[in-house]
Formats: structure tokens, C-alpha cells, sequence
């Protein structure tokens, strides 16, 4: 179990155990494309940035133009990323559904469940490594893979809410926007709690609804996975 | 539940659970201490979405799933599915109940789980395997120097003979050594102990099998072949697995050769993987790396790859060969022998050191004691010789050892940097250490004589390990002689820091004393001038009395 990180006199600013930046990544250039996903620790100092994006480039055996493009994106996605940090973040629990949809090499994943989005202890590399092992799925890319997904989808909904406290608090200045703003902000994506735990319905799902929480991985064939590639290449032009 | 068994010919009602004894205190109908204290979230108050009766519905819950089969794993994922609220606290509760004992305390350990699950498997693997828990002590690093070309195999208690020579060597000296622990860490997992065993006929698929992919069944490439796929399973179902190819401890068999051809394309290429794969015909570019970081001294070859392009490729010949125990523990004992002569020698004569290379093979009789093992020996001459000598021997032993071949010296480097710093604080403090520099220096050129000679006679192959167990030894000797060179280093420097401050309170109160004087001699002085003054008075008084009176006669 990871302990928290150590919070400024701010409120708390990390929504998970470890503060790690989801970075996405799509450069294309003289007909060469370049995809990736991973995540990123924003306390490293950026000179880091540059250090990677050679190193990739390296590696991979990339033309040279890719190393100050893959910096220049990185270092946009932290920047955005260190604009949210510092918000309110409230320590009110939210529980927010994640959905995994994800293909990674031959895996093919299908996943919904909850997530506490302020559960400072909540750790998405070790829900990947238990689902990696529990499933046993040998493709070590997937964990990684997993835990990125569940990264992108707190940030999004992070930077969402924070958007919207910010709204609520231009509109409803005077008034004590944080009350108002917490009840409101369960309509979006959190789950309302008073629904789900009320203390006369139980924790248990109903057994018929246990198909939806569940998750399915499915090992594809190579033209399975050539016809997804099709097909996604062609949605994404 | 966990009720007694009162009549145990009578069928009981209640199935019977096994939970460890110090999670005794756990009851259905309540919650205790400990659950309160291990997940103090539900019971803060801090939320309606963790109130002590959920936790206990999902403590419930995750429970009796589990004692629907016993025998089985319960995993995370299977109760997560039926139970609502955030993963992250529900992994903590299951956590909890696994870590108790309260769940898959009777399930089959993941251990033991189809073959298909070797990536997840490294740990357990070794666990389940005897291990050694005292490791090599620092600054020694084992390394596994086989005297065959087969692929390495983790030894087992001396019933395979084919990877290593440990047998063989019993068999020579009646020395057999317990595996050092790091060896099994660090090739242990290279070998799968369990190859893949066939479905269908029962015997061990060694080069390929056929993997079924909707299931965990597997059958060799001869049964497939044959069309004996078991039951309900067609032939578009199987997967080719080479068992050389896809997992990713690899059932790597690395030989000796691959190693080899490894360690020189790296040397030669350094950081560019893909020469060095290429060069590295069977193994792909990852398997290169990981066995690279799996060496003991793999990160070093990867670092010094080009300051070392001095030192002869033709040095890595040595990883084939061996050398035998017996002459080994001859060797070095000579060689120790040696050392002590010299430093016999040396210190009788104080300053002068002898030109002449060790002449001496036999021993005098005390110390030879053929009876008593090496480790005595070392131990005994240890103690006949003061700290400085023996780690000096000590060092001379390892130098020897390593210019035998270079892969003890890319252990050792870091033991003798060590060693020589141990060697060279007592060398800076006195006289006789002077004789000691001498001597290190004639070390030096009585290494490259005896490792002639006892090239000579090294015929016969011998186990590294051995050696490494001896230059365990001495480096614990020469650890130890270090400390007391240190002690005594630190005494002498205490001794004479206190001559120096009573030297310095003696002149200090000397000092004091002329003072003392200085003042005396001044007021003496003071007083002299006061009498001679008053003198001088009494002398006008005089004068003057004697003029009054008319004393006409001037007498002067």
C-alpha cells in the first residue's frame, strides 16, 4: 500500500497515490507515424523531456525531426496538466465509473467498474498488475497499457470537474459556490452516493448484473488484429 | 464455519474451514479490533459510502465466495464484479482478508498454476526451490562457471551432475559445497525445471509443443503430428509455441558459447542492440538484454565496454575453462605460503627486500597441516601474523586468483579497490609499513612468476566455485585484518595526539613560569629605582644640612 504524498498547505492536489501525468503522443512526419501512451512523473525536471524524446528517438530508430516534436508535445500535456494542479480538489469522496475499452498487441480488453477519484491511496498500477495476474495475461505491454486508460480517464473527468467549479464559482459569486458545487457536480459523472449506498439496499450487485462489471479479455488472431488496425487507422483520418 | 468436529463418524453439517490460528478472533457476527484498526475508513464516519455495515457485507461476501470452493484462488477480480464501491478500498479489503488468511488460506499457491502463467511465476519459482539464505559476503560476487557446454541448471542437491561440476568434484576431494545463494538468484529462473509436459502422451515436450489456445492444454509436436489432439479439441485450436520463443523467462537456454559470443559483442558494439543480436545468432535483441542485466557483472560490461577494449577478447577463453579443486586448494595455499614467507623474510630484515623470486613450494610442517581444510589454514595463518601481513597476503591471494582469468577480476575490482584502500592507510604510518610497500610491490612481480608456475601445473579442470569460497574466505580475513589495522591506526593516532598535548602543556607552564619571573624581576627592578632614589634624597639632606651648619670645608 503506497502512502500518500505529502500535501502542500493547499488542499491535497493528487488524485491518485503516485502524481503521474497521462502523455499521449501521435507525430507524424515524412510519412512515418508515431503513436504512444504512457505516463509521466511532472516533478521530474523537464530537461527530462528532452533527454527522453532523444533516447526514443534513438531507440526506435526515428528520423531526427521526431526528438523536438515528441518534447514540444510533452512539454505542452505537462504544462496543461500543471494549470489544473494547485485547483480545488475536494476530499469529498466521488466514485466515478471507468470503462476499459483497450486493444493492446493481440489483447483485446473490455472492462467497467467504480473508482473513488479522491481516494489519495488509490493506485492504478497495482489494479493493472492484479488484473494482469488474476486474468493471467502474459503480454507485459498490457498492464502498462491498463494503467495508462485508467489515468486518462481520471484526468479527463479531473480537469473536467475542475472546470466546471470554476464556472460555478464566476456564476455564482457571493454565494458559497463549494456547497452548491459538490451537489451539482454529482450530476455529471459521479455516481450518486446517497442512491447507491442507502442503508436499506445492499452492496451486493444482483447476480444478474454481474455480466456488466466484468471483465473480458480476448486473445485475437492476426487478422482480427489487422482488421481492428483498418479499421481505427481509417476513423482516425 | 469453524466449529469443532464432534463425532467424526457422522457426516457433519457445517463444512469445516481452516483459517490460521492468529486470525482466531474473527467471528461472523461482529467486528473486531483488528478490522477496525487495518481499515479505519469504514468506521471515521467519513462517508456513507463505508459504514461498518457495508464492510461487513463485503467482508461476508468475499468470504463465503471464496468457501464455495476452497481449493480454489479467489481471485480480486472475480468478487469485484458483485460488489459495489471503489476498487482501490475493495482491493484493500480483499488484501486484508488474504493477508489473515481469512480467504485462500487452503487454495493451491499461484505456484503451482498451469505453465501458462511462467511471466508472473519468476518469484514463486525460487521460493518454492531449497535456498541458502546466507548470501556471499560483501564485495564478493558469485558468478556460475560451468565446465561443460551445456545449458546452466539450477543444482540439485547433487543429483545433476550434467550442468556443473559439483560432483565431480566431490568425488576429488571429498569437498562438497552448498550452492551460494546467489547463484540459484541469478540462473535459477533461466531454466524452467518444469518443462512442458504433453497432454496426451505424458512425456516432456522439450523443442516445441503445441499450446491450446483456449484452454491451458498442451501437447508435443509429435502428438499433434499424429492427430492426437484430446478430446473436442480440432486442429485449428493449437498454437505453436516454441518453447525457445515466446515466454519470457524464456526457458532461456543460454550456453556457454551464446554467453560468450554475448559478452564480446557487447564489448565490441556496446550499446547498439541490434549488432549485438545479430551477432548473437539465436537470441533476439530483449533476450541479449535481460541476460546482459542478469549477469552479475553485466552492468559493468555495459559501462566499461570501451575502456576495456584493452583487455584481450582472448581473456574471455578463460570463462570455458575450469581448473580442478584439488590443485586449486594447493595452489592457493602455496601461494599464501609464499606471501608469508615473504613477509617472514621482509621483516626480519627490516628495510631490505629480497630480489629472489619464491623459491619455496613446501611448507613448513605447522602450517601445511594436510588434514585441516583451507578455511583453517587461511584462519590459522590469519592468526600467526599481524593485521597488515594478512590482509597484504590476503590481497596477493585474490590478485593471483584474478589474473587467472578475467572474470574474477571484474568481481574482485570492486573487492580490491576496497582491499587496497584497507592496504594503503596503514601503509602511509610507519617504518615498517615501509617495508610493507616494498613488499606490496614485490607482490606484484612474485604474482606473474607464481601464476606461471602454477599455470604449469593446473592440468586438471576446477570448479570456480571453489575458488570463490576460498576468496570468500580470505576476503573475510582480509576484512577483518583490515578492522584491526584500522583499530590499530586509530590507537596510534589517540597515543599520539596525547604526547602532543602534554608537550604543549609543558611549555605552556613554562611559558607561565617566565612570566611569573618577568613580573618579579620587574618589580625588584621597580624597587631597586624607589632605594636609589631615596639614596639620592638623603644624600641632597645631607649636603644640605652639612652647608647649613657652615661646614666650611668642602669635603666631596
Amino acid at each position: 500500500m503506497k502512502l500518500p504524498a505529502t500535501s502542500s498547505s493547499k488542499a491535497p492536489v493528487k488524485p491518485t497515490a503516485d502524481n503521474l501525468v497521462p502523455i499521449r503522443l501521435d507525430i507524424e512526419t515524412e510519412g512515418q507515424r508515431y503513436k504512444d501512451a504512457f505516463t509521466w512523473n511532472p516533478s521530474d525536471p523537464d530537461s527530462e523531456v528532452v533527454v527522453f524524446a532523444k533516447r526514443t528517438v534513438r531507440d526506435l530508430k526515428l528520423p531526427p525531426q521526431f526528438i523536438t516534436q515528441i518534447a514540444q508535445s510533452i512539454q505542452t500535456q505537462l504544462t496543461e496538466f500543471r494549470s489544473y494542479e494547485g485547483q480545488d480538489m475536494y476530499t469529498a469522496e466521488k466514485i466515478v465509473p471507468i470503462k476499459l475499452d483497450l486493444r493492446v498487441n493481440h489483447t483485446l480488453i473490455k472492462d467497467h467498474f467504480l473508482w473513488d477519484l479522491n481516494n489519495y491511496e488509490s493506485d492504478p498500477e497495482e489494479f493493472a498488475r492484479t488484473f494482469c495476474n488474476d486474468m493471467g495475461i502474459e503480454d507485459p505491454e498490457v498492464g502498462p497499457a491498463v494503467a495508462f486508460a485508467i489515468r486518462e480517464q481520471l484526468y479527463e473527468i479531473a480537469i473536467q470537474s475542475v472546470a466546471s467549479a470554476r464556472e460555478i464559482k464566476i456564476s455564482k459569486k457571493g454565494r458559497r459556490g463549494a456547497e452548491h458545487a459538490i451537489s451539482s457536480k454529482g450530476g455529471g459523472n459521479a455516481l450518486d452516493l446517497m442512491k447507491l449506498f442507502r442503508y436499506n439496499s445492499s452492496v451486493v450487485r444482483k447476480r444478474k448484473e454481474w455480466y456488466v462489471y466484468e471483465p473480458i479479455v480476448d486473445i485475437l488472431s492476426n487478422e482480427e488484429v489487422d482488421a481492428l488496425e483498418a479499421r481505427e487507422d481509417r476513423n482516425t483520418r | 464455519m469453524e466449529m469443532p468436529q464432534y463425532d467424526p463418524n457422522t457426516k457433519p453439517e457445517f463444512e469445516l474451514y481452516t483459517i490460521p490460528s492468529h486470525s482466531s478472533w474473527f467471528r461472523w457476527d461482529d467486528i473486531h479490533e483488528t478490522e477496525r484498526t487495518a481499515l479505519k475508513e469504514f468506521f471515521d464516519g467519513s462517508s456513507i459510502s463505508r459504514t461498518p455495515k457495508i464492510y461487513k457485507e463485503y467482508r461476508d461476501f468475499m468470504i463465503n465466495k471464496y468457501r464455495e470452493e476452497p481449493s480454489r484462488r479467489l481471485t480480486f477480480t472475480q468478487v469485484r464484479k458483485s460488489l459495489v464501491g471503489d476498487v482501490s478500498l475493495l482491493h484493500k479489503v480483499f488484501r486484508f482478508l488474504d493477508e489473515w488468511g481469512l480467504i485462500n488460506f487452503g487454495a493451491v499457491s499461484r505456484g503451482d498454476d498451469s505453465d501458462n502463467r511462467d511471466s508472473s511465476l519468476g518469484d514463486t519459482e525460487l521460493k518454492n526451490q531449497v535456498k541458502i539464505e546466507e548470501g556471499a559476503p560483501n564485495g564478493v560476487r558469485v558468478v556460475a562457471l560451468p565446465n561443460s557446454l551445456k545449458p546452466i541448471s539450477v543444482p540439485n542437491s547433487g543429483a545433476d551432475g550434467s550442468g556443473n561440476g559439483k560432483v565431480a568434484v566431490a568425488g576429488e576431494t571429498g569437498v562438497k559445497l552448498p550452492p551460494l545463494a546467489s547463484y540459484s538468484d541469478v540462473f535459477g529462473d533461466l531454466v524452467k525445471l518444469k518443462g512442458f509436459k504433453c497432454g496426451s502422451c505424458g512425456e516432456q515436450c522439450n523443442s516445441g509443443c503445441y499450446e491450446y489456445s483456449k484452454g491451458s492444454f498442451v501437447i508435443c509436436e509429435k502428438c499433434f503430428k499424429n492427430g492426437n489432439y484430446g478430446e473436442d479439441k480440432s486442429k485449428d485450436d493449437f498454437r505453436f509455441s516454441d518453447l525457445g520463443g515466446n515466454s519470457l523467462t524464456h526457458g532461456a537456454t543460454w550456453t556457454e558459447a551464446e554467453t560468450l559470443l554475448l559478452l564480446e559483442s557487447v564489448m565490441r558494439h556496446g550499446d547498439n542492440w541490434e549488432l549485438v543480436a545479430q551477432n548473437v545468432p539465436t537470441k533476439s535483441k530483449l533476450d541479449c538484454i535481460s541476460k546482459l542485466i542478469e549477469l552479475p557483472f553485466g552492468e559493468f560490461m555495459m559501462g566499461s565496454a570501451h575502456e576495456m577494449n584493452s583487455c584481450p577478447t582472448g581473456s574471455l577463453n578463460s570463462l570455458k575453462e575450469g581448473q580442478s579443486a584439488s590443485s586449486e586448494n594447493q595452489n592457493d595455499v602455496k601461494m599464501e605460503d609464499q606471501v608469508h614467507d615473504q613477509m617472514n623474510e621482509s621483516k626480519q630484515n627490516g628495510d631490505a627486500a629480497t630480489e629472489e623470486p619464491p623459491a619455496k613450494r613446501k611448507r613448513i610442517a605447522p602450517l601445511s597441516d594436510g588434514g585441516s581444510t583451507l578455511i583453517k589454514q587461511v584462519a590459522h595463518i590469519s592468526t600467526m601474523v599481524g593485521p597488515h601481513v594478512t590482509a597484504a597476503a590476503a590481497e596477493a591471494a585474490v590478485a593471483a586468483l584474478c589474473n587467472e582469468s578475467s572474470c574474477p577480476r571484474e568481481i574482485f575490482d570492486g573487492d580490491e579497490d576496497y582491499l587496497a584502500n584497507g592496504l594503503s592507510s596503514p601503509t602511509m604510518v610507519s617504518d615498517p609499513e615501509r617495508a610493507l610497500q616494498v613488499d606490496a610491490s614485490k607482490m606484484e612481480e612474485n604474482q606473474s612468476e607464481t601464476q606461471d608456475a602454477s599455470s604449469e601445473k593446473n592440468d586438471v579442470p576446477l570448479n570456480l566455485r571453489i575458488r570463490t569460497a576460498t576468496a570468500t574466505a580470505l576476503g573475510a580475513a582480509a576484512a577483518n585484518a583490515k578492522l584491526l589495522a584500522d583499530q590499530e591506526d586509530r590507537e596510534i593516532e589517540h597515543l599520539v595526539a596525547i604526547i602532543i598535548e602534554t608537550q604543549m602543556k609543558k611549555l605552556h607552564s613554562k611559558i607561565n613560569y617566565f612570566d611569573d619571573l618577568e613580573l618579579i624581576m620587574e618589580k625588584e627592578y621597580n624597587e631597586m629605582m624607589q632605594l636609589k632614589e631615596c639614596l639620592v634624597e638623603e644624600r641632597i639632606d645631607v649636603l644640605e644640612r652639612a652647608l647649613k651648619t657652615g661646614v666650611s670645608k668642602w669635603r666631596s
